[in-house]
């Protein structure tokens, strides 16, 4: 039986589901080493600023009950030196690019997806509305992220969708009360998908120092700990869309990626357990193919949002 | 080239409390590592612990390495368990190697705890590939704890024992027994032990010209550069290149590159 993996995530054309978490692969040479990240549906690179950004000072990790807590603050190497020192390995590679962009103001997010455009950078754009790390824990209070603010999201949204002609996914917080309204407001503002879940907020204290455990003192959980939480998310948000959903939170297995399928996601995004396993996304690749022959399904398409309720 | 690779226990003995030895069975890895690297150690199945631990090769060997712990928490309480046969998957070598110069008069080793581990590797390599013969100050809480003193007197090594309580060579910091040896430019100086002491040691160093090398520790995620968790602060003026990933760009670093009034 040929079974078909490929998927069409909102005009982002991928030979099979699976993509990796922004920041979590960083572009891609290292784990190169481990298996030919070309045969990934997309590699979805560190986000990008305009400037290089040197990130918060450490520590800034630290493991947790099946998962990790971190506050990277977005170090990254800026657009401009990605596109003359990571981005040329990749299209030697052949991968297919999610460029994943992190600014301060709608305009910046336009030029960032802009940039990216004109220069062949990507292939489809990530909007990184979503992380957490950015702000000063020790005044920060209520809705810091543009995810929190439905408004915002959709006015970000169009700024971005106006620059470019490449898909926009936009990226949300579970930080919400109801993630629906963030979807909704990206779908409203034009863009051809959504990335959930961003990491869940959280913290840890040494008791015996009665110090923050992070410089930043607040950090982004992942890992499978938050794995329920974000296939609930992405349930929820696909009974409300009409536009596709990449899914991604404590993905580790093809198991756990066919629940995010089933519960409505196109595509998905393995993270943090990458560190971990650095060989876990073409193991999933390989198991989907095996899922849809062990159950006679010859497009995995159909299986997207085919919870049995 | 890092490899990932499961890899036979061919011993796990505990040479001191809660201090223990582990030999594995991993050719592969093994022809490829130099003293300085690390590997990062899968402990067992399941997200418990989720990741990794990074530890340093303490000798390697034809057909695979040992390395030397201490039981710190949940993950090194479970390696302590294990018996030969068990296998373990094992990622690497990872990090960069201790550079070696035959330039310089004397090479002094200072060992803070456990820091000892990557030592004997280093020591092995001093003598074989630059025919020289290796200091060290062995530093421990207490007497105990002063690990591997035969490895270095089987090197022929003038070995320097420093112990916080006094129950064994002299009493005070490795700092203080690094100083008894009087450094100077004609010395490089290999450090490993915890941050404090590593900033002592610089200090020791930067006052009496010695060139320093310091294998740091922090906690990692992926051990292999991707995702910025491990950084150190360094004096780099670039802002965005101020951060260094022990993982990538070390564990090995002059210790001048280290912004050291941070620790
Ligand atoms: C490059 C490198 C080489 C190392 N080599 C050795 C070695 O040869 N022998 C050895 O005994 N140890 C070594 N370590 C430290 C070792 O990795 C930690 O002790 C181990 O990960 C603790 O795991 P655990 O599950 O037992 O403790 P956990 O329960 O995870 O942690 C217990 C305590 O240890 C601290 N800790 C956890 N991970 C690290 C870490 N990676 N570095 C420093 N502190 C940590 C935590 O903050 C916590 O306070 C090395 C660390 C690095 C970065
Ligand atoms: C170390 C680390 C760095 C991350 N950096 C980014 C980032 O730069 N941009 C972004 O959009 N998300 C970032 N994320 C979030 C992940 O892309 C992902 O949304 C989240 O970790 C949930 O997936 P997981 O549980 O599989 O890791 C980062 C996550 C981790 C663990
Ligand atoms: S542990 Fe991930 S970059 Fe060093």
């Amino acid at each position: 039986m040929s079974i078909s993996l490929r998927v069409n995530l909102g005009g982002l054309e991928m030979k099979n589901p699976v993509t990796v978490a922004s920041g979590t692969f960083a572009y891609g040479e290292e784990y190169d080493q481990y298996f030919d990240i070309s045969q990934l549906g997309a590699v979805t690179v560190k986000s990008l600023s305009l400037r290089p950004r040197a990130g918060n000072p450490p520590p800034r990790l630290v493991e947790t009950p099946a998962g990790m807590l971190n506050a990277i603050g977005l170090q990254n190497v800026g657009i401009e030196a990605y596109l003359k020192d990571k981005l040329p390995f990749l299209r030697k590679k052949g991968c297919t690019i999610i460029g994943n962009i992190y600014g301060h103001s709608p305009e910046e997010y336009a030029q960032l997806a802009q940039r990216l455009e004109a220069e062949g950078g990507a292939d489809a754009i990530e909007a990184n509305l979503s992380c957490p790390n950015v702000h000063d824990a020790r005044t920060a209070r209520g809705c810091s992220l543009v995810a929190q603010n439905p408004e915002l999201v959709r006015q970000y949204t169009v700024a971005i969708k106006t620059a470019t002609r490449l898909p926009v996914f936009v990226k949300l917080s579970p930080n919400v009360v109801d993630i629906v309204e963030s979807a909704v407001a990206a779908q409203e503002g034009g863009a051809d998908a959504v990335s959930l879940i961003n990491t869940l907020l959280g913290m840890g204290i040494n008791p015996e120092t009665r110090r923050p455990i992070l410089s930043n003192i607040v950090g982004g959980l992942s890992g499978p700990a938050i794995r329920p939480v974000a296939v609930k998310m992405v349930w929820d948000v696909a009974k409300h869309l009409k536009i596709p959903i990449l899914g991604m939170g404590g993905i580790c297995t093809a198991s756990d990626a066919m629940q995010f399928i089933l519960a409505g996601a196109r595509a998905v995004a393995v993270g943090s357990y990458v560190f971990r396993e650095p060989t876990a996304p073409m193991k999933i690749v390989q198991g989907l193919d095996d899922y849809c022959r062990r159950h006679g399904v010859a497009d995995i398409n159909q299986l997207v949002g085919a919870m049995a309720v | 080239m890092p490899h990932l690779a499961d890899c036979r226990i061919m011993s796990n003995q505990e040479i001191a409390p809660e201090h223990y030895r582990l030999t594995l069975h991993a050719p592969q890895i093994a022809a490829e590592s130099a003293a300085g690297q690390f590997c990062m150690i899968e402990v067992r199945p399941g997200y418990a612990p989720f990741l990794r631990r990074p530890m340093s090769f303490e000798r390697i060997f034809n057909d695979g390495f040992s390395i030397l712990y201490r039981v710190q928490g949940e993950g090194t309480r479970l390696m302590a368990m294990m018996s030969s046969g068990q296998v373990l998957n094992i990622q690497g070598p990872l990090g960069k190697p201790f550079p070696l110069n035959p330039t310089y008069q004397r090479h002094i080793l200072v060992a803070g705890g456990i820091g000892i581990a990557p030592f004997p590797a280093l020591g092995d390599a001093i003598v074989r590939t630059l025919g020289k013969t290796p200091e060290i100050v062995i530093a421990a809480r207490t007497e105990r704890l002063l690990l591997c003193e035969k490895d270095f007197r089987q090197m022929g090594c003038r070995v320097h024992f420093v112990t916080d309580d006094g129950s064994a060579g002299e009493k005070g910091l490795a700092s203080d027994g690094l100083l008894r040896l009087n450094p100077g430019p004609d010395c490089v100086v290999y450090a490993c032990g915890p941050m404090p002491m590593l900033k002592a040691v610089h200090a020791v160093c930067a006052a009496r010209g010695a060139v320093c090398y310091a294998s740091l520790e922090a906690e990692m995620a992926c051990g292999d550069g991707v995702c910025l968790g491990c950084v150190v602060e360094s004096n780099v003026e670039v802002e965005y290149e101020r951060m260094v990933r022990v993982c990538k760009d070390g564990p090995i670093f002059d210790t001048r590159i280290i912004r050291w009034d941070a620790y």
